[in-house]
């Protein structure tokens, strides 16, 4: 196992419940994504991957990933990272025999360096075959039926506002701030409790003034908005010849079906896992994620942290750990191999260098997020520098699509302030 | 030498996506498919780049990493939310993704084409290489397939895998059965793996005449010999514990049908056809058809023209568009049908089930994904592969309604293919026009069950060995004959 990992001991950040991991009490604070609340209690591997059974933890503590599928009150593949805790919450992790931590199937990994060639292995004679095939259907999948009925959804709304801006990070609340001034009823959604998105890890403080969230919120009010919070934008469709996007609501439960003559989507991007041997190890998160939990529940990822990457964000990624008073070390040049059976012990660096550490920082920015846009027929090009597909996104956040604007690391990486004037720019073209 | 994992939800290593592109899959919606990277929870979100990365350091072409498809929902929803939503606020239309303008480049065909071939079959779906391994079999390998996209594009990579010998007509019966054992021997005679699963096929019928229906059905399938028995809902709920059985009035059980998983059949037939000399050319259209004095003499590609003796015409929902290259009109109708997969579960789901009352069916994955889709009486006709949310509110309400478990299981993922629909349900096989032009199209929602059967007759034909009768039972002027037999057994 992993050091025990911990909180900083402020009374800002002391638990006020209790969640249950495969039956073992871990305490938690109320709203807090059950991903933080186990990484804060140690608890790395929450489940089994699907062919090698290798341990699996929570990488991108935001949604992008798929790593930290858990049962939660019966219900499978429930994404901790986006789930918050509440007082009495059974967590179950998945597809580890008997359970994720000791799982016995995660020989398959250590038989198999070479890796598995699925299409081709054992297929015949028939007997091995169909015994093959038998097997394999009782590993696969990870989370199991709901032992139970779950009431069915509550029956959706219809709405239309002026405007809908997805997502309440910099680029959003800034095209927020020019549409609300201008009068436009617009309905600005945010998947988290808290408006701020990348603001809110504190990595930038520069970026915008600290009330700034709030303020904006306020504006959007008082013309006539509305501030959906824990609200996920879960796709774009077409239906009806029109743009339509359905938003689900966590607290209250609420699912709205909303259209509007003009959509800017500022969802951010999805963090990058590395791509060195054992990089699924647990213990490897991105960077800005950890920053983020130790910002807003004194989550301390660890003892000896690891930051990958050179620029500004890693440099505030160490700077912030350290002041945590942890043992930050910055990893600049290429990584071989991840150690560690369970999660990461240390790094073997490229040059034959070796820094022992209990968790790994990715501070490399994030990869862009063209889903949306593409549903609604935005291309996208191969960036060579940045290494990623970006959605073909103007300045000013048009995306040559009637009606659908973006803005922010959804569409290229940079600064939170870069987020905050193109946000600007592409409310004040929804404008008009 | 540890491994590298590109693809954290799916376990797809470093080293298998060299392994595929080694064989030939190149572009990005074939490597996909073939390592399974992006099909998983995250549907790619956080493993594309590196894929990408990795398949232009071993040399890709700026059109082959064309990133593959969107498929919604960007974010996981449970069937229970989706159920809160009325289908009938939310009218049809061509869905999503909408294609960008202007369309990213096709990647170059896969190899240069050659002058001539004694049979071109065009099209690369289940039933195009199916045929072209029969041939191949049958010692006639100067085949040519050529195909416009990749391997799986069509209706054969976008289909529930369901296969079974429960239908309404003898022949039909025949046909499923004897596709149902060569389905049992494919990863053995071919090399490849298809999951082939016998967990049987479960029909539902919610009121007296759909009861009517499956015993009419059931004769004439214990005359086959089938093992078919029409059980009652309790029973029917051991079979699958979970089923709300004040849904349903009877059911009709056959343990003997079963699933696969369908892309490993193309690449299986095409490597098995192309060991024995046939060639499989990808990304290389069918242009134009050239005719004169009663037959075909060559296809035209953007590589050259090809001359041929006979030419095959097995391209599924896209077959009224290349016949009449050929100035034939072929009474085809291609309909969109949607389907989606939840993310994957542990087993629990041994047949596939379907509900005669409402078209909805569902089975599970050997990945442990629910697969399921639902036919939409709504749907105008039309090639269309766009998503919508109305499918997802109309299937949620469906699954939800007979199996109440699942309201708290995510739906990953929704596509769409289309269905290539035919007056009476029924293929259209033989020649239509030009005397060598052979018509192999038409199999509306069950072409993949019959290709191992229908491409055995069609290849027996085509080599003059043997004549059997469904080459004229579905021959295309049936219609001109008088009224034809509608197959009525079509589910979705
Ligand atoms: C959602 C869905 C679910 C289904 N479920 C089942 C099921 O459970 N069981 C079952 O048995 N069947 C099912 N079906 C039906 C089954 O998938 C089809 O009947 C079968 O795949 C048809 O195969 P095909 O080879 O005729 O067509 P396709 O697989 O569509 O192949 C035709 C090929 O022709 C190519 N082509 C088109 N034009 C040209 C050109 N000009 N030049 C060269 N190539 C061209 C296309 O790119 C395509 O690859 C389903 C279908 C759909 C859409």
């Amino acid at each position: 196992m992993g050091p025990p990992m911990a909180r900083l001991p402020d009374p800002r950040f002391a638990t006020d419940c209790t969640v249950h991991l495969d039956g073992r009490a871990v305490p938690a604070r109320t709203g807090e994504s059950v991903a933080s609340a186990l990484l804060a209690a140690g608890e790395r591997v929450l489940s089994r991957s699907a062919k090698y059974h290798r341990p699996r933890g929570p990488f991108c503590l935001s949604g992008s990933c798929g790593s930290c599928l858990v049962r939660i009150d019966g219900e499978p593949n429930r994404r901790a990272c986006r789930t918050p805790c509440r007082d009495g919450m059974r967590v179950e992790t998945q597809n580890g025999w008997p359970d994720a931590v000791h799982d016995l199937l995660g020989v398959i990994d250590r038989l198999t360096p070479g890796g598995l060639d699925v299409h081709h292995m054992l297929t015949r004679p028939r007997l091995a075959n169909e015994a093959l095939v038998a097997f394999t259907r009782r590993l696969a999948g990870s989370g199991r039926m709901p032992d139970r009925a779950s009431p069915r959804g509550p029956a959706a709304s219809h709405e239309t506002f002026d405007a809908l801006v997805l997502g309440a990070g910099p680029a959003g609340l800034s095209a927020a701030e020019v549409l609300a001034g201008a009068g436009v009823r617009l309905l600005l959604v945010e998947r988290d409790r808290i408006p701020g998105g990348r603001l809110r890890a504190g990595l930038e403080p520069d970026a915008a003034p600290d009330g700034w969230p709030a303020e904006v919120a306020r504006a959007v009010l008082s013309s006539g908005g509305e501030v959906a919070l824990a609200t996920s934008a879960t796709s774009l469709w077409h239906d009806g010849g029109a743009p339509v996007c359905l938003l689900v609501g966590e607290e209250p439960r609420r699912t709205r079906v909303v259209r509007a003559p003009r959509i800017l989507v500022c969802t951010g991007g999805h963090a990058r896992p590395p791509t060195f041997e054992g990089n699924d190890l647990p213990g490897i998160h991105s960077g800005r994620a950890l920053a983020l939990a130790l910002a807003e529940h004194g989550v301390l990822p660890g003892r000896r942290v690891a930051v990958l990457g050179t620029g500004p964000e890693p440099e505030a990624l160490l700077a912030r750990f350290a002041a945590a008073g942890l043992q930050a070390t910055a990893v600049t040049t290429p990584v071989a191999r991840a150690r560690g059976r369970g999660a990461v012990r240390s790094l073997d660096l490229a040059d034959g260098g070796r820094v022992p550490c209990d968790v790994v920082a990715q501070g490399a920015p994030p990869t862009p997020a063209p889903d949306l846009l593409r549903a609604l027929g935005v291309g996208v090009d191969w960036d060579p520098a940045l290494e990623a597909f970006t959605p073909r996104v103007l300045r000013d956040g048009a995306t040559g699509i009637a009606g659908l604007y973006a803005a922010g690391e959804v569409a290229r990486p940079g600064t939170a302030a870069e987020a905050v004037s193109w946000g600007r720019r592409a409310g004040e073209a929804a404008r008009g | 030498m540890g491994k590298t994992i590109l693809c954290a939800c799916e376990d797809v290593t470093l080293s298998e996506v060299r392994r595929a592109f080694a064989r030939g899959h190149r572009d990005l919606e074939s490597v996909k498919r073939y390592t399974g990277f992006g099909t998983g929870p995250c549907q790619g979100k956080s493993c594309l780049a590196a894929v990408v990365q990795e398949l232009l350091r071993l040399g890709a072409t700026p059109a082959e990493i064309n990133p593959f498809t969107p498929r919604p929902p960007a974010q996981p929803v449970d069937f229970g939310t989706l159920a809160g939503i009325d289908p009938d606020t939310l009218p049809l239309d061509e869905g999503v993704p909408v294609p960008p303008t202007p369309r990213p480049p096709v990647p170059a065909s896969s190899g240069p084409v050659p002058e001539r071939a004694s049979v071109v079959i065009v099209g690369g779906g289940i039933l195009g290489l199916s045929l072209a391994h029969q041939l191949a079999l049958r010692g006639v390998t100067d085949v040519l397939v050529l195909e416009r996209s990749y391997l799986n594009a069509g209706a054969s990579g976008r289909n529930g895998g369901g296969v079974r010998a429960q239908w309404s007509t003898p022949t039909m019966v025949r046909l499923g059965l004897r596709s149902l054992q060569l389905f049992r021997s494919f990863a053995g005679e071919t090399g490849v793996n298809v999951w082939f699963r016998r967990g049987g096929y479960l029909f539902l019928a919610p009121d007296g005449a759909q009861v009517e229906r499956l015993e009419r059905n059931h004769a004439v399938q214990r005359q086959q010999g089938m093992r078919t028995r029409i059980v009652s809902p309790d029973e029917a709920c051991t079979i699958v514990p979970e089923l709300d059985r004040s849904r349903f009035v009877a059911a009709s059980w056959n343990p003997d049908d079963g699933v696969v998983f369908p892309w490993p059949f193309l690449w299986g037939y095409a490597a098995a056809a192309q060991a024995r000399g046939v060639t499989v050319r990808t990304f290389t259209p069918v242009s134009g058809i050239e005719v004169s004095g009663g037959l075909v003499r060559s296809v035209l590609t953007p590589h050259g023209r090809v001359r041929c003796d006979t030419l095959v015409n097995a391209c599924g929902a896209w077959s009224p568009e290349v016949a009449r290259l050929a100035g034939v009109a072929l009474p085809n109708r291609p309909t969109r049908h949607e389907i989606l997969v939840s993310g994957p579960l542990k087993p629990w789901l041994g047949p596939l089930v379907s509900n005669l009352g409402n078209g909805l069916y569902f089975s599970q994955s050997q990945r442990g994904e629910i697969v399921g889709g639902m036919g939409d009486p709504t749907e105008p006709a039309g090639i269309s592969h766009g998503s919508t949310l109305r499918f997802l509110s109309r299937f949620s309400r469906a699954i939800t309604e007979l199996v109440p478990g699942t309201a708290g299981v995510p739906v990953m993922r929704q596509w769409a293919g289309n269905y290539d629909v035919t007056p009476d349900n029924n293929p259209i096989l033989g020649p239509a026009g030009p005397a060598n032009f052979f018509q192999l199209s038409g199999f509306v929602g069950h072409g993949f069950m019959m290709a191992p059967a229908v491409t055995e007759i069609v290849a027996d034909a085509l080599t003059g060995r043997a004549r059997d009768e469904i080459l004229d039972r579905f021959s295309l002027d049936r219609f001109e004959r008088g009224p034809a037999v509608r197959e009525d057994f079509i589910i979705g």
